[in-house]
């Protein structure tokens, strides 16, 4: 895991960027019957209207957060690979939790059942960490283990004893109108959580880098052995940076639930514990970096979206681009590659 | 039961065997669910086109070859991060796939083909017999028998020969091969292949025992394969265990559909609740023993 360089060279970046553009317009037009409709919708679609761009930025929410929950926990050198599973929970116990005291007022009716999912989710990623803490269980396994283990049970639960029967959907009731998140940008799904993510990924940069704290959870993650051997208690830096990752992913999956959908459905999870390790790694597990790699990816998925229903597009070809984007997204040789190539030119020239 | 668990023994454990090779390469390689799947696509397409199950199966070896050559130039020569290429790769069999099936046979679905040739099993009679022991050892698919042969072959490769001492000398420095003369990214790039065989063929078995192609036919076994790894504390007779457990984990489960008044999805959550808690007992048990050898010193 390369976390040697946290900013990482802007031309470099500027590059893989650009050899993505490239290779997605490669394949938009070699994949699709109608090209130029289908490049138009995937690159400016989610600029077209209110809606698509306040779902995209809303998208960037979740990124944000699942993306800052992986990096703490790399940083600490730790792995938390049960964001999926964590996400889902969260969402569940919120939508419960809001569900089970309409009596509140909307600020302590929010309070209570963010604090439900962030809660539930801190301590399943926390088991994880006090495992490897007490008898160096491998965390990275536990996590995964333990999230695929309460997918299909959250799974049941949202189709059975959860189930909301007035809805058609797979779905748990929706959340009394009072615990709502402010939407920002109707008629879109944007909501005030976006403020709190970007306020989050701020936060976590200024304790990370500027407390002793934070000092101490970097150098653990960089050589455990020097950390430890400098006094530093280094068996906390194992279990809080899982509890705190799970925590982050946990908000979001809360966030899910308060600001986007107002309900958990079924499955809505799959996919967003790697997609935020992802981006982690895409921001070089720096959390400011993780911003600009969640607007990207979040681009991406939004001007997927668009270009799936307005063209022939498919969803296929969607995945497909995604994963050459990965490929291209973190290449480092990329630029020495292109400079060989262009020397073996200039050579034959 | 120990029968059935064998059989699902197999496509986990030739998966994780290919796993382990890389791991001790240094290379994590999380595609290990994507490579199956495409063995798995190969393995069905082939057979049914050729009625060869053995073809079937050499295709799946080399199409999971194939996709991890993919994955060893974009991690080795191209330089991206190991965990994203292993993602990328994922989303690749995923998207790649449908994609390809629909181009040749019109469906994005379920392949079943007419008059397809199912996996041989082992069939061996003897005038004498013992009724459990023969049990225990005839009359499983070929695959089981594979799988066992391959952890012999992985552990004299990894432990009893030179080629096997660079892969574990990749994973834990590679310039240490460097200064020899040696090139660590050829050994990275062989053993990443080697993973990609080991995957491709246990998705091959997986498709060949059921006899249709299913999409996410191997849902979350590749990912079950690498958690074997280090189940199995990456070494391949661990890796054996380990998938044996995982594997008995799961006849349990579905078993215990007819006993226990548990509904359907939530059984599919008792595997990965055995293995964790096994997991976490283990550790547990061999962290305070270790203890206490420690104080009687």
């Amino acid at each position: 895991m390369n976390r040697t360089s946290p900013r990482g060279s802007v031309p470099a970046i500027a590059l893989a960027l650009a050899a993505a553009v490239a290779v997605t317009v490669v394949l938009l037009i070699a994949g699709s019957d109608t090209p130029v409709a289908a490049i138009r919708a995937f690159f400016f679609g989610p600029f077209s209207n209110t809606y698509y761009f306040g779902n995209m930025i809303n998208g960037v929410t979740v990124l944000v957060l699942t993306g800052l929950g992986a990096s703490l926990a790399f940083r600490a050198g730790v792995f938390n690979l049960g964001g999926e599973g964590q996400v889902y929970t969260a969402a569940v116990v919120t939508a419960v939790a809001a569900n089970a005291a309409p009596q509140l007022s909307a600020a302590g009716g929010i309070a209570f059942a963010l604090t439900a999912g962030v809660v539930a989710a801190g301590i399943m990623a926390g088991l994880s960490g006090l495992f490897r803490f007490l008898w160096d269980t491998d965390e990275l396994i536990t996590s995964f283990l333990i999230a695929s283990a309460s997918i299909p049970i959250i799974d049941y639960m949202i189709v059975g004893p959860l189930n909301d029967p007035a809805s058609n959907l797979l779905t748990t009731p929706r959340v009394p109108e009072a615990f709502r998140l402010l939407r920002i940008l109707p008629p879109s799904r944007l909501h005030i959580g976006i403020l709190l993510a970007l306020a989050a990924a701020a936060i976590t940069f200024f304790l990370l880098f500027y407390t002793v704290r934070g000092y101490e959870w970097r150098l653990t993650g960089l050589n455990i052995a020097f950390a430890r051997y400098g006094g530093i208690n280094t068996g906390m830096y194992i279990l809080f940076p899982m509890l705190i990752s799970g925590a982050l992913h946990g908000l979001a999956g809360a966030f899910h639930v308060l600001g986007t959908h107002h309900a958990a459905l079924v499955g809505f999870s799959a996919g967003l514990g790697w997609n935020g390790l992802a981006v982690a790694l895409i921001g070089r597990s720096h959390p400011l970096g993780v911003i600009p790699a969640a607007l990207v990816f979040s681009y991406l998925q939004a001007g997927s979206r668009t270009a799936i229903l307005h063209t022939e597009f498919t969803f296929e070809l969607a995945t497909i681009i995604q994963a050459v984007i990965f490929f291209i997204i973190t290449a480092q040789h990329l630029p020495r590659i292109l400079r060989r190539l262009r020397l073996k030119r200039d050579a034959r020239a | 039961m120990i029968a059935n668990s064998l059989g699902i023994m197999a496509p986990i454990l030739i998966a994780g065997l290919g796993g382990l090779l890389s791991e001790r390469a240094g290379v994590l390689n999380i595609s290990l669910e994507g490579l199956m799947l495409t063995g798995a696509f190969a393995a069905i397409v082939v057979t049914a086109a050729t009625g060869s199950v053995l073809l079937g199966v050499l295709t799946a070896a080399v199409a999971g070859a194939l996709l991890a050559l993919v994955f060893s130039i974009i991690s080795i020569d191209f330089g991206s991060n190991i965990f994203i290429t292993g993602l990328g790769i994922n989303l690749l069999a995923a998207g790649g796939i449908p994609f390809i099936s629909n181009q040749l046979f019109g469906t994005k679905g379920v392949l079943r083909f007419a008059e397809m040739p199912v996996l041989p099993r082992l069939d061996l009679t003897f005038e004498f017999r013992i009724p459990l022991v023969h049990d225990l050892l005839f009359g499983h698919h070929v695959g089981v028998y594979l799988g066992i042969v391959l952890t012999v072959l992985v552990w004299v490769a990894l432990y009893r020969s030179s080629f096997g001492l660079r892969v574990r000398v990749v994973g834990v420095n590679p310039e240490t091969l460097r200064l020899r003369g040696l090139s660590p990214e050829r050994y990275k790039r062989i053993a990443i292949i080697l993973s990609g065989i080991g995957a491709g063929l246990g998705g091959g078995l997986l498709a060949l025992r059921l006899g249709v192609y299913l999409p996410n036919i191997t849902s979350g076994r590749g990912w079950i394969a690498l958690v074997t790894i280090y189940l199995g504390y990456r070494h391949p007779g661990g890796v054996l265990i380990a998938a044996f457990v995982f594997a008995f984990a799961e006849t349990v489960s579905m078993a215990a559909q007819g006993v226990i008044a548990l509904p359907n999805t939530v059984l599919l959550s008792l595997p990965y609740v055995l293995t964790v808690l096994a997991m976490v007992i283990y550790s547990a048990v061999r962290h305070s023993s270790a203890r206490r050898v420690r104080y009687q010193r």
